[in-house]
């Protein structure tokens, strides 16, 4: 089990990305990397922002690490933890959330829109990381 | 007669100035018994609005009337009175339309050059321009320390939630609560929201907003957004009040309002920026209502009746009554976050 997120479950992530046939198609016009931010939720368990950083490119994950801030990426998508849990857990289906506000996206959100594909398979990838979840809940 | 002076940035000392006189002879001369200090005073305290040095400053007040001109016909002397900080003239499109903050003569007292040039209030005596206009009588059964406030931060808040559209049982979120989201609080409740959310970070002002009947949450301890959602069943805010005015404040009340929502930005907002998507907006069918400032000759009669009939209690945002010589000392005690509202009294 890796902790969601972290370096190890960012690497096992990765890999999936990299071996599927799915994304590698969806994603083959996507250029831009991406940072997922994941907002504290203190009394959750979840101390301060996390933020993770994967360099997508041509339905090819070029890159793949934990980062400090994500002001420098072409998209930024926030959203308090237990959020992302949803997204995670299938439960939230992410352009929904983006569209209603629920993941704030910064960077070309109808780009995003158009890989919608792709977002799906990302997400579809999330639910094969053997993942343990921070916090309380 | 003594004032609250302007030296310099950061120094606001007790000083000799001239009495006001009679202008215009719709002027009339109030003799101030209470003034207090306001957020926006601090503008001029830090030096991001300018004041000249031996201007007077301050704009909420309440008094009696000492003399007026021959042009006012409302007041007589010794009439208990409270003062707009908006002074409007009254007679132009906005100012008969309710929009007296929009006024084509708009004035404040105590603001410079910015304000039209007019004395302050933290003072023994100023003068108030169209007295007719900008003068509110205060009620026998009110006392100046509850009446003090509508004009300018209780009405504020009243106009905020009075613009809101709330319903009854409506979830209303208000980010930040200092002394205008203290009064918004109220005002919200008493238009008939069924739970108020008070988002701060201080636990000074959660505790005031609290005690009115708030449900604080100090958002150092918890994420905005997940909270609401925890109290809206994972719908987010009815409406939403941005009582702050900076641009953190506003993206946290577009965060937390719900689809279909009202965010009404009553916090004031000079230079920032935000990067939005405004499909987002759209597609939330979300209402954005940029208050502006607040006119108060439209709302302050509700609001000494909210006062009046004790919807709205004033008393608790007051943590310190000085005298108007220890001036210095309530703008550094109100700098500091360690007051609350400060009362000065000459």
């Amino acid at each position: 089990m890796a902790l969601f997120p972290s370096a190890e479950w960012i690497s096992l992530y990765r890999d999936l990305i990299n071996g599927s046939e799915e994304y590698r198609e969806a994603g083959k016009t996507w250029e831009g990397d991406i940072a997922f931010v994941f907002e504290a939720e203190p009394d959750h368990g979840v101390p301060d922002d996390l933020v993770a950083w994967l360099d997508l490119r041509h339905g090819v994950c070029h890159g793949a690490r934990m980062i400090e801030e994500g002001d420098g990426a072409a998209y930024e998508i926030r959203a308090p933890y237990s959020r992302w849990r949803e997204v995670v857990l299938g439960d939230l289906d992410p352009v929904k959330g983006m569209m209603q506000g629920k993941l704030k996206v910064r960077g070309d959100l109808p780009n995003i829109v158009r890989h919608v594909r792709a977002a799906n398979e990302l997400v579809h990838l999330t639910t094969l990381v053997p993942t343990e979840f921070m916090g309380n809940r | 007669m003594r004032a609250a002076v302007y030296r310099d940035v950061g120094r606001i000392e007790i000083g000799e100035v001239p009495d006001p006189t009679i202008e215009d002879p719709a002027d009339a001369i109030v003799r101030v018994h209470l003034s207090a200090i306001c957020g926006s005073d601090l503008h001029f305290f830090h030096g991001k609005a300018p004041l000249e040095p031996g201007e007077t400053i301050g704009h909420e007040a309440v008094g009696v009337v000492e003399a007026m001109g021959p042009g006012v016909k409302r007041f007589a002397p010794g009439d208990r009175v409270v003062i707009s900080f908006v002074i409007a003239c009254g007679a132009c499109w906005f100012c008969r339309n309710g929009q007296s903050q929009l006024c084509d003569d708009f004035r404040n007292l105590g603001a410079g050059i910015f304000g039209g040039n007019l004395g302050g209030a933290q003072a023994e005596l100023v003068r108030v321009p169209v007295a007719d206009v900008n003068l509110l009588r205060v009620p026998d059964d009110v006392d100046e320390e509850r009446a003090l406030f509508v004009g300018d931060i209780l009405t504020t808040g009243v106009y905020a939630a009075g613009i809101a559209g709330i319903r009854t049982g409506d979830t209303v979120a208000v980010v930040g609560a200092g002394p205008v989201g203290f009064f918004a609080v109220q005002a919200a409740r008493a238009a008939g929201a069924g739970q108020v959310l008070a988002l701060d970070l201080e636990p000074e002002r959660l505790t005031l907003a609290e005690g009115v009947g708030a449900i604080a949450i100090d958002v150092s301890e918890h994420n905005a957004q997940t909270a609401v959602d925890e109290h809206t069943g994972g719908r987010g805010a009815d409406v939403v009040i941005d009582a702050v005015g900076s641009a953190p404040a506003f993206e946290r009340a577009v965060d937390v309002v719900r689809r279909g929502g009202t965010v009404v930005i009553v916090g004031m907002y000079t230079s920032e920026t935000i990067q939005a998507q405004v499909g987002v907006w759209w597609t939330r069918a979300i209402t954005v209502r940029f208050a502006g400032i607040c006119p108060v000759h439209a709302w302050w009669e509700r609001a000494m009746e909210a006062v009046r009939s004790r919807e709205i209690d004033p008393a608790p945002i007051v943590s310190h009554q000085l005298t108007l010589d220890e001036v210095a000392l309530g703008y550094e005690l109100f700098d500091t976050h360690r007051a609350t509202k400060v009362l000065l009294r000459p």
